[in-house]
């Protein structure tokens, strides 16, 4: 809050803006990745796209862990959610996620017993308030939010919280990012890093993509400006034919992350051998499960849960947006069959999703070049 | 960014978050956003949080603090 004037202000972003053409080499087409969701929304919400110089095109990864999470985990929540005396609980946005037989939204409606909450902690307290209940958490999200499941799940161990369990779908970001650079429908020339899951594993693990790919990836902030002057350290290292990380975002951002949120992540979560991504299939290595140590408190064991693959459908095109192959509004079922309202895809549900930001900030004409909003 | 529709498990929603009263026997604090809404936060990730400051809070554990 402190910063966010300086850092929306109209005429700084005009003159940051100002400085991008000299960057940019005549007849050169430039693609940089923004990674997080955060950053999509940021992109949209504040015009971004409308300040850059022709031939840089922004395009939206998979770093919404709403938009990723396959049909299949949804059903497993939902399945869960209709056995006797369970409450389950999970963050606002996947309540309107589809599964293959509807959302949890719908298995509520239906009479399951499912709350919104805004943390783990929460759902470790609704636990505790109801001790003749069996209290289930639905974990989502990257690097940024495993270290809130990790805390609470201690805590649940510690307090001895027996009607406490969690079904966890934590992802971590370097697989996708692996997976997306040897993906050969990919042409991309940098990365706009994810700000906070780098406040938890510091800069040092993006290191691989200008090793091994040769990709500049500047870690970024969420404000407009903060993108903005992301962008600008890509091109200046693409114009200087640097390619290294950067961190644009040193007011939070270290090289090391946090130590005790990694700490607690190796203690709490192993990695599973394979994880099904929306869009993206089966990545391996990408995701989390509890840890022998904490087999107590995982609800695939407690619930003996038998996940099934359940097929994207067939008229969604989730993974092209997700891998930038494709525009939101290129789609074939994008602002028709699918919209915020009633979404096919998960990246329509999540405000983050970039369908949802598209539709929300109106871009949305299907023929031909996006409309723009007002900039900055 | 509290005060605006965000998706709390995309990591824009590490929102700042003022200090207001601290439980540090049991690693918590309660924090406001810049709308005075206030949240039981988890301080177990950063070295002992004092009254008055401003922590970056993602889905209730403070991530870091704000420069000051």
């Amino acid at each position: 809050m402190r910063f966010a004037r300086e850092l929306r202000d109209g005429a700084l972003a005009r003159a940051l803006a100002s400085s991008l053409p000299a960057l940019v080499a005549r007849g050169r087409s430039y693609k940089l990745m923004e990674v997080c969701g955060g950053h999509t929304h940021a992109i949209y919400r504040y015009g971004i796209e409308s300040l850059l110089p022709d031939g840089v095109e922004l395009v939206h990864g998979p770093g919404c862990p709403v938009c990723v999470l396959p049909m299949g985990r949804v059903d497993d929540a939902i399945e869960i959610a209709r056995r006797p005396g369970v409450i389950l609980t999970c963050f606002g946005d996947m309540l309107r996620v589809p599964g293959s037989r509807g959302s949890l939204l719908e298995a509520k409606a239906r009479g399951a017993d499912v709350r919104m909450v805004y943390s783990p902690l929460d759902a470790l307290r609704i636990a505790t308030e109801n001790p003749q209940r069996e209290v289930v958490f639905f974990a989502i999200g990257f690097e940024t939010t495993a270290p809130s499941t990790a805390l609470t799940l201690r805590r649940a161990r510690a307090q001895r919280v027996r009607n406490f369990s969690c079904v966890c779908n934590h992802v971590t970001i370097e697989p996708p990012l692996r997976a997306l650079l040897d993906s050969p429908e990919l042409e991309l020339d940098g990365f706009i890093g994810p700000g906070h899951v780098a406040t938890v594993i510091g800069a040092r693990p993006f290191e691989f993509i200008p090793r091994e790919y040769g990709k500049p990836v500047v870690i970024s902030g969420f404000e407009p400006l903060d993108v903005l002057q992301s962008i600008e350290l890509l091109l200046a290292q693409l114009a200087a034919g640097r390619c290294e990380v950067e961190i644009q975002y040193r007011r939070v951002v270290g090289w090391d992350g946090n130590q005790r949120a990694r700490e607690a992540m190796a203690e709490v979560f192993a990695t599973r051998e394979h994880f099904e991504w929306r869009g993206l299939g089966s990545i391996p290595y990408s995701a989390l499960r509890l840890s022998d140590a904490y087999a107590e408190l995982d609800a695939e064991r407690r619930f003996a849960l038998e996940s099934v693959r359940v097929a994207d459908p067939r008229e969604c095109q989730c993974g092209e947006v997700l891998k930038g192959v494709i525009k939101p509004w290129e789609c074939r079922v994008f602002g028709t069959a699918c919209t915020p309202e009633r979404a096919i895809g998960a990246c329509m549900v999540s405000p983050e999703g970039a369908c949802a930001a598209y539709y929300s900030y109106g871009r949305h004409v299907r023929d031909g070049e996006p409309t723009t909003t007002t900039a900055v | 960014m509290s005060s605006e529709r965000s998706c709390i498990t995309c990591s824009d929603a590490a929102a700042p978050m003022r200090v207001v009263e601290v439980e540090l026997a049991h690693g918590l604090a309660v924090c406001v956003d810049a709308d005075g809404r206030r949240q039981q936060v988890d301080v177990g990730l950063l070295d002992a949080v004092a009254l008055g400051e401003t922590l970056l809070v993602h889905a209730g554990t403070a991530l870091a603090r704000e420069p000051a």
